[in-house]
């Protein structure tokens, strides 16, 4: 489905990505992870088409997608998370659901077709917000929603999109262990419906509970890669974790 | 009496005027995330389009090469379509670049066009201007009564903007501008083109705002390049800062306030001194309010409020959800 290969990224002098590689295939959850600085959301960018990679090439769907804008991405059915959740903060709830959905993407061209969407969109992003518990705020402005809830809008909102992957930037970063089993559930419950994931985490309990398989990166090189555990596993990892100071609590 | 009554008339016919750009501004700034400080150039392009267009042909002692003598509707269309040309052009080079570096190519552009109408005699008959040009439904009535007919008409077209930036801004394509407007990073992983869809909502803005140029020259019977400085930009920023950035109410709100306070004084019959005193008054009054406002409702008289949409029922969403075994 995703195949990234010999990808490097400059910024000015600073190599962030340095020759990484790594594939993922239909119906995969696959952890990428590494210490603060290694790179991961560099790649995130290169792929997503937010950054021009100064070398190598990213197919997606059997497409060679190197260089494609960030729309045009979004377009061909991949979605990305940002490290630090947002949302669009002075739209409603359901107004960040329709942004993402397909219908309204459909009917942006027609400038002065059709003010009020679809009844049948309406109530598409109702049942994702039921779903995610969000279905009281559907009125209210993200602004006022609690970090919780604005996690939670991230999936509700990708659903819209019916995407064929999600890149996931640090899901679990700042969620507090119960909600981080719902994450789980969800992600769980999204790879049913057909959905392929690449998942950037620090926390290794969260990326061993939900990844078929694992890359490790450490200054933007690709330092292992495998079943889960196994990457976990390698002494380089441990050593570069341990030295981090991530900690074994994480493992 | 009546002399208040027409002057009221004619204030609330410039209020309109203002309104539409204000209503257009509201779209670029309140909707989408153009922060434009040079709307005045299409105000401008709408005016001068329409005069070229229908002006009878120079007379000896006027300079300008062009009056087409076409009628008017074609004008109207014309100047739309040129002002719709104009942001597609200015928008070229200057929607690549940063929100703050937009802002200051805008106010540029619209310097350069001033500059434009005053040195390009041939086209615009430079400072002079081009004078006694024709009002539409003009016969219909007797002249004193044509106050009330221009006002009609003004207010028709701030109804028309009003309707058409609503329906924009509520639509698919609006709500693209809002997110874009909110955060751009987000809205490209929504398949949102921030350079294409800032690009048609340029042009949208300027449609409509060189359609208030056409409004406007039938208010004065003239154009002279005066007119078109960014003291008006200013005048519409001010106005829906007033009124509320965000809020078609606030846009027209802010722009008959606006025009209350700046243009009322002017039917005191005063000596020329206190004229001068009024004048830097009322811009005082309108900083003063301005002040005002920015300490006390910061997002205006009438602040942005929510899109209500007629939400499905929660309970049957619940349901739907586990029928479809997405629970
Ligand atoms: N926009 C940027 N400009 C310059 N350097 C950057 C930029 N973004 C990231 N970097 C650098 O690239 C390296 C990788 O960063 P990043 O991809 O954010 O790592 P990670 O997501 O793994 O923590 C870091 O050294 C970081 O300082
Ligand atoms: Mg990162």
């Amino acid at each position: 489905m995703l195949e990234v290969r010999n990808v490097s990224l400059y910024y000015g002098g600073i190599c962030a990505v340095n020759d990484m590689s790594l594939e993922v295939a239909e119906g995969e959850i696959v952890g990428l992870i590494g210490t603060n600085g290694a790179g991961k959301t560099s790649l995130f960018n290169v792929i997503t088409g937010f950054a021009r990679a100064s070398s190598g090439t990213v197919r997606f769907l059997g497409r060679d997608v190197t260089g494609y804008s960030g729309p045009r991405i979004a377009q061909a059915g991949m979605l990305r998370t940002f490290q630090t959740p947002v949302g669009f903060p002075k739209m409603t709830v359901m107004e960040n659901m329709l942004v993402f959905s397909r219908a309204d993407a459909a009917a942006r061209p027609s400038i002065f077709r059709g003010a009020s969407p679809a009844r049948a969109v309406l109530e598409e992003a109702m049942e994702f917000l039921a779903i995610f518990g969000l279905a009281a705020r559907a009125g209210d402005w993200v602004q006022d929603l609690a970090a919780p809830e604005l996690k939670m809008l991230e999936f509700a909102r990708a659903m819209m999109a019916h995407p064929k992957m999600l890149l996931l930037d640090e899901p679990a970063a700042g969620v507090n262990p119960a909600l981080q089993g719902n994450l789980i559930e969800h992600i769980g419950a999204l790879r049913r419906r057909g959905v392929t994931f690449l998942v950037v985490d620090h926390n290794l309990r969260f990326i061993r509970d939900i990844c078929d398989r694992a890359y490790a990166m450490a200054d933007g090189r690709l330092i292992a890669s495998g079943p889960t555990g196994d990457v976990l596993n390698n002494p380089d990892v441990i050593r570069l974790y341990l030295g981090g100071g991530a900690g074994e609590e994480a493992a | 009496m009546e002399g208040i009554l027409l002057f009221a008339i004619s204030i609330g016919t410039l209020a309109a005027i203002y309104g539409m750009v204000t209503l257009a501004l509201n779209l670029e700034t309140g909707t989408g995330p153009l922060w434009d400080l040079g709307i005045v150039s299409f105000f401008g392009i709408g005016a001068y389009a329409y005069v070229i267009l229908t002006a009878a042909p120079a007379e000896g002692h006027q300079h300008y090469l062009y009056g087409f003598g076409l009628p008017m509707w074609l004008g109207v269309i014309g100047a739309a379509l040129a002002g719709a040309v104009a942001a597609w052009f200015i928008g070229l080079p200057s929607l690549r670049l940063r929100k703050e570096y937009f802002l200051i190519v805008t106010l540029a552009f619209a310097e350069v066009l001033r500059q434009l109408y005053i040195n390009e005699d041939w086209l615009t008959n430079g400072v002079a201007g081009i004078y006694g040009l024709e009002q539409p439904l003009r016969g219909l009535v007797e002249a004193r009564q044509y106050t009330y007919v221009l006002f009609a008409l003004a207010i028709c077209g701030l109804l028309a903007v009003w309707a058409l930036t609503r329906m924009i801004s509520l639509s698919a394509f609006g709500r693209a501008c809002k997110a874009l407007r909110e955060n751009e990073a987000l809205a490209i992983t929504a398949g949102i083109d921030p350079r294409r869809t800032s690009m048609v909502l340029y042009v949208l803005a300027g449609a409509f705002t060189a359609v208030a140029g056409v409004f406007y020259v039938w208010y004065n019977t003239l154009v002279v390049p005066g007119q078109f400085s960014s003291d008006l930009t200013f005048f519409v920023w001010t106005a829906l800062i007033i009124g509320g950035v965000g809020s078609s109410r606030g846009a027209l709100f802010g722009a008959f306030i606006f025009i209350l306070l700046h243009d009322s004084l002017r039917f005191l019959q005063v000596s020329g001194e206190t004229a001068v005193t009024l004048t830097s008054l009322r811009t005082a009054l309108i900083g003063l309010l301005l002040i005002l406002i920015l300490r006390f409702r910061p997002n205006g008289i009438f602040p942005e409020t929510r899109v209500v949409f007629k939400l499905p029922d929660r309970a049957k969403a619940a349901e739907g959800a586990k029928r479809k075994g997405l629970a």
